[in-house]
């Protein structure tokens, strides 16, 4: 077959490839192998010793405290994320759909923030609800009447507002999408339902979102990959991880017990098996979700 | 074809003169962890130092935080293109150790009889001698010292020319210094400071109370943390105490800056931080307008008399490169700790000279009279007493037990355990952590 498109250059296509396949290689499949080997072995920083534990990192993760509730609060916040982030996505991109006059502002003013980047980010909102100075603790006290707001105490009220300030930072990126998705949605559909007397709620629910699941099924990955991986800047500049461990997720717990305190294979270890989660999740999410998504007219 | 021959000529050319440049100078490279201006006065230094010695040519290179460096420096000594010239902080000195990269100063300094360590401050060579050896070179060091905001004091109705010297007095100052609106919200706080292991730990030595076993980790390897002692409660329930109260201002992991700028901002009255701020407390202090105290930490009423542990960081010469870039680098090593260079260096940041003649050198040109808040971070630590327990302890999981102490400090804090239950909870940790790396 390939012969055909190229005749005569048995070996060009690979050729082609190769830099792609060489990239991949060297900067994903290498260090994952890797990952997988050293998960095995505990080593002194500087690797002047390497033993090999067999599964012994993987039972120090199961049987650590600190990892089951890192465990829990990644779910926690990817729920959020995920959840959150695409219905007010949805919301705000059906708003911006409309033929109104100055939508072109709405539209830069909403997505722009998408540009931002994490550390950027990060400090507003840490300063927005600095316990001390910030506005929005500020506004919570004269309202409720003297309550203090401080996530740097309050481990709950802390995953709170990291979860909130990932999710606006990708509200941006999510409406673009639903927003490309909405504007895919032909008007004879809407208005055909219109003439049988249906509300602009069920035409919702029975044509558009039906009619936008390949691009919420896109968004879903790709909202769960930045939830699971992409929020380090946010959680490192915003909290580091505290307080007591409260946004403490699983990727920032990698990168500490990877990168602060060198215990490389227990790192290991962790990243193979949110790389496993990642996985599982995805297979059943392309499975399920795709199969389902309507990807014609 | 004659553009194949140009740029084949211009690759030759650019080839023959990097050669001949590498030929002339002998690199060295340094990697620090200093951020802010103090990057450029470190930069400043190095120039200084070129200008000397023009046959070397010093690459710096600002690594990031303390940790960051570590790391970077694991990786590439594994990739084998380590630097020459690594700034380390304090705590990682055993781990340093133990991975074996850095060639043994003492050897060094055995062999050039040109340089007397003898000058040096007992005080940090204590802390940096280990099993009777120096390691690395003593570069920049500090401690923890408090400072405070005479003009709120005296607005408060307190006499500015007394600090609070125990945890008692302090929390008595706090009564006046924390002022809340008519809702009950903290619009002053006594105090601050940035959520630390480091405080922690110098809170100990200052009561002449061990971290580990076998005196600190200095007769031994340790084999188990010991700080819950009754010293270790009194920290925890202070500062647990102080926060209840609303009379601390508590941020988030080691965030100094934030810390320091509640000071500034005029938010809190005392502020306890690093040495190495000096400097830039004198400047914030003149910029807003009030007039800036200093005082050594304070301790419990009936606590032993101990001392301030050495922090900061101390520079590790590589091995594995070709002698005569070595040599370069024990060259520039060695100038960064002359006198000239320590003075320059502790004027301009407040990380205080590793020198005696340094000091003795600024005391006889009347320095200290007209910064007193270098005095007194110099004072505190002349001062302590000296003994394993002051001298700092010695772990190689050190890191790690940073990371659990503060965690659990913040569980404290967050009101999920109580001192005593966080404080057992982190020394349990902190054992595990520590067998876990001796085990290797």
């Amino acid at each position: 077959m390939q012969e055909d498109r190229f005749p005569g250059h048995k070996f060009l296509p690979y050729l082609l490839i190769a830099p792609s396949i060489a990239v991949i290689i060297v900067f994903l499949i290498g260090p994952f192998v890797q990952s997988i080997r050293e998960s095995l072995f505990v080593s002194t920083p500087f690797g002047t010793k390497t033993i090999y534990v067999g599964l012994r990192n993987y039972v120090r993760l199961f049987s650590s405290p600190d990892y089951r509730s890192s465990v829990i609060a990644t779910f926690k916040f990817s729920a959020f994320v995920i959840i959150g982030g695409l219905s007010i996505s949805l919301a705000i991109a059906q708003l911006l759909n409309q033929k109104i006059k100055g939508v072109g502002f709405y539209q830069v003013a909403l997505i722009w923030t998408y540009a931002i980047s994490p550390t950027v980010a990060g400090v507003i909102w840490a300063s927005m609800f600095a316990p001390a100075t910030g506005l929005i603790p500020y506004i919570v006290s004269k309202l409720s009447g003297g309550y203090t707001l401080n996530w740097m105490t309050n481990g709950n009220i802390a995953l709170f507002v990291v979860a909130t300030a990932a999710t606006w930072k990708m509200l941006g990126y999510n409406i673009i999408f639903f927003l490309a998705g909405l504007q895919n949605v032909p008007d004879e559909f809407l208005e055909a339902a219109q003439m049988d007397g249906a509300g602009s709620w069920k035409a919702f629910w029975r044509i558009t979102f039906p009619m936008l699941s390949p691009t919420t099924s896109f968004l879903l990955f790709v909202n769960m990959l930045y939830a699971f991986f992409q929020v380090f800047g946010l959680i490192d500049i915003m909290t580091r991880g505290g307080p007591g461990n409260a946004t403490e997720l699983l990727v920032y717990k990698l990168y500490r017990d990877g990168f602060i305190h060198l215990n490389t294979g227990f790192a290991s270890a962790q990243s193979l098996v949110i790389f496993l989660v990642i996985s599982v999740v995805a297979i059943i999410q392309l499975r399920i979700v795709t199969q389902k998504a309507i990807y014609s007219r | 074809m004659k553009k194949i021959i140009f740029i084949t000529f211009l690759i030759i050319v650019f080839l023959a003169s990097s050669v001949t440049l590498a030929a002339e100078k002998t690199k060295v490279q340094f990697w620090h962890a200093m951020g802010g201006w103090r990057i450029e006065l470190l930069q400043e230094m190095v120039n200084n130092f070129m200008a000397l010695n023009p046959d070397i040519e010093v690459e710096v290179q600002y690594t990031g935080s303390y940790g960051d460096t570590i790391n970077k420096l694991n990786v590439a000594v594994q990739s084998k293109v380590a630097p020459h010239v690594v700034q380390g902080y304090d705590i990682a000195t055993q781990m340093l150790i133990d991975g074996e990269v850095g060639l043994v100063m003492q050897d060094l300094i055995d062999a050039d009889p040109t340089f007397d360590i003898g000058a040096f401050m007992p005080q940090v060579l204590n802390y940096y001698r280990v099993n009777g050896k120096l390691y690395c070179m003593p570069f920049n060091s500090s401690n923890a010292i408090m400072f405070y905001n005479k003009t709120l004091f005296e607005k408060a109705g307190l006499d500015p020319n007394k600090p609070p010297k125990t945890y008692e007095e302090l929390l008595e100052y706090a009564k006046k210094l924390t002022t809340k609106d008519d809702k009950g919200n903290v619009v002053q706080a006594a105090v601050c400071w940035s959520l630390n292991c480091w405080f922690f730990e110098q809170f100990m030595a200052t009561q002449n109370a061990p971290l580990v076993d076998n005196d600190n980790g200095r007769t031994g390897r340790p084999t188990k943390a010991i700080f819950n002692s009754d010293a270790g409660l009194k920290v925890f329930t202070f500062w647990n105490d102080l926060t209840k109260n609303g009379d601390m201002i508590n941020t988030k992991l080691e965030d100094w800056t934030a810390a320091r700028n509640l000071f500034i901002s005029q938010k809190v009255a005392m502020l306890i931080t690093s040495t190495s701020d000096v400097a830039l407390m004198v400047k914030s202090a003149q910029e807003n307008n009030f007039e800036l105290g200093s005082a050594f930490l304070p301790t419990p009423a009936d606590a032993e008399a101990g001392g301030v542990v050495i922090g900061g960081g101390s520079l590790w010469i590589i091995g594995g490169h070709p002698k005569n870039e070595t040599d370069a680098a024990w060259k520039f090593v060695k100038y960064m700790t002359e006198a000239p260079q320590q003075i320059k260096w502790h004027t301009g940041t407040g990380y205080f000279p590793v020198r005696k003649d340094a000091i003795e050198g600024l005391l006889a040109q009347g320095y200290y009279s007209g910064s007193p808040h270098d005095l007194t971070a110099i004072l505190q630590l002349l001062l302590s007493t000296q003994n394993y327990n002051t001298n700092g302890a010695i772990i190689g999981a050190f890191a790690e037990m940073r990371s659990i102490v503060a965690s659990n400090i913040e569980k404290m804090l967050s009101g999920s355990m109580t001192p005593a239950e966080a404080l057992a909870a982190a020394e349990k940790a902190a054992t595990e952590a520590i067998r876990n790396y001796e085990g290797l």
